[in-house]
């Protein structure tokens, strides 16, 4: 990357738990390392880290986050290269220590030194409103917000948004999660439209509810990385949006199996 | 003419019984006639207590309790307030006319943009909003609240006992509506109305209507 350019910190958070913001973390931080980018994703939810999990590099650990906040090691040396994209580091969270082991000036001053050297780092932040929400959101550029759709998942959120704005970070985007279009169609689940009319900030994608997502979660490869997967296509054109990219939205409802099975039954008569 | 044993006069602040002489059982009879003609009307307005010079302690105490169980009056304070013995102040038939100062007109803030959950606005008159109140976010207001778009959160307008407040939206769906001392839930049923609405108190409770009558 240009030398003079610094990187962009954006915070993915949610108020709810649950809705996947590890899970987005890992893959937008993985689908910008496939498209080139130089990127560290960094978990802030200290004493309940995940995304080492999610990512497949927990057995990789030596240093953490609070390592690095106490000066025990240097930066570079808690980076974790991850096994598959060059481009791609991971910054663990501490587990056996807990959300006061950070201060938001620490991770302003560290997300600063890694935006020298990085074009995205990716911070997971925890659920919640206190201190480890707090100090997520200190060092970061822009947010995105993950909600699915559920009205306490909407209401959390719309909390949330309203907290960013306050923090004086503006505009953040919305991904909707675990979409299920079959119950949308019924009328049993919340639409995009009355999600988007509520929390009234942009959507940056939609990710259908994807059996994909336990299966890559337990390998550790990001479903991002999945050719076949819809959820998988949901997260790279999601990617590619936030790369500035216009990409049209994902019509969750029809997908390569359902053509599939259209055709045998047209042959098959069945 | 022979002067009026009980008069009721309004003020600033609100309204006091003022009483000529210490006849307790006149005083009584007076006050029954008037309440049965007009006591709907101070209601809404605060009591600000009795006042005679002739009065006797015991009979003060003995007329507030009238007030208060008889005829459901909120008595708030014992003594009435030093500027109101001392102030000029309109008869009372004046006032039937007039509603309540601070829903006619009254300072207003204005709310530009949505509120969202966890967010609360506090004013001691009127709430305009130019956005939506979602779900989790309070108003509060001495007098009315209009919002220029969806109401979904919790709106308590007449704080303070104001019972001619209304609260106005363009689309009405709060969780919950407060009016002075009432608070209602809204319907059940989901039928979502084409105009925007007002919530008032009419009648004793409160009613949600069309904004213009012929909607």
């Amino acid at each position: 990357m240009a030398k003079d350019k610094m990187g962009t910190a954006i915070v993915i958070t949610s108020g709810k738990g649950g809705v996947g913001k590890t899970t987005t973390s890992a893959n937008i931080g993985t689908g910008l390392a496939i498209l080139g980018y130089s990127v560290v994703v960094l978990d802030a939810d200290i004493g309940l880290r995940n995304l080492d999990v999610v990512m497949g590099l927990e057995n990789r650990i030596v240093y953490d986050i609070v390592d690095v906040v106490e000066k025990n090691c240097k930066l570079k040396q808690a980076l974790i290269k991850d096994k598959r994209y060059e481009k791609l580091y991971l910054l663990p969270a501490a587990q056996t220590k807990d959300k006061t082991a950070v201060k938001p000036e620490q991770m302003v001053e560290l997300v600063g030194e890694l935006k020298k050297t990085h074009d995205y780092i990716i911070i997971d932040s925890p659920a919640g409103i206190e201190q480890g929400f707090q100090y997520s959101i200190a060092g970061a550029d822009r947010g995105i917000i993950v909600t699915t759709p559920e009205i306490s998942a909407v209401r959390d959120a719309d909390r949330v948004i309203g907290i960013l704005e306050a923090n004086e970070l503006h505009d953040p985007q919305l991904i909707i999660n675990r979409i299920r279009p079959d119950m949308v169609k019924r009328g049993d689940m919340m639409n995009m439209d009355d999600i988007i009319d509520i929390l009234a900030i942009d959507l940056i994608g939609i990710v259908p509810d994807d059996e994909s997502i336990v299966i890559s979660t337990n390998k550790g490869e990001p479903v991002v990385m999945d050719e076949k997967a819809l959820a998988g296509k949901a997260y790279r054109n999601i990617v590619r949006r936030i790369t500035g990219e216009e990409v049209e939205l994902l019509n969750l409802e029809e997908n390569d199996e359902s053509k599939f099975s259209k055709v045998l039954k047209l042959i098959f008569g069945k | 003419m022979r002067k009026d044993v009980v008069s009721i006069k309004g003020v600033a602040g609100g309204i006091y019984l003022n009483v000529e002489g210490n006849d307790l059982g006149q005083i009584k009879t007076e006050l029954e006639s008037k309440m049965k003609t007009a006591s709907n009307f101070f209601k809404g307005s605060k009591f600000l207590g009795v006042r005679g010079e002739d009065l006797t302690e015991e009979n003060r105490v003995e007329i507030m309790l009238l007030l208060k169980y008889k005829y459901d009056f909120e008595i708030q304070i014992e003594k009435v307030p030093d500027h109101v013995v001392k102030d000029n102040y309109e008869p009372v038939k004046e006032m039937i006319a007039a509603e309540p100062e601070v829903v006619q007109e009254g300072m207003t803030k204005f709310v530009h943009g949505t509120l969202r959950s966890g967010q609360e606005v506090s004013y001691n008159g009127n709430i305009v909003v130019i956005g939506d109140v979602n779900p989790g976010a309070l108003l509060k207001a001495k007098g009315n609240i209009v919002v220029l778009g969806s109401l979904r959160g919790v709106a308590q307008a007449g704080i303070g006992g104001n019972r001619h407040a209304v609260v106005a939206a363009y689309s009405l769906l709060p969780t919950q509506l407060r009016i002075a001392d009432y608070i209602v839930r809204p319907p059940e049923d989901d039928i979502q109305y084409k105009y925007p609405e007002i919530a008032r108190v009419v009648d004793g409770a409160v009613v949600i209507e069309p904004y213009l009558p012929n909607k």
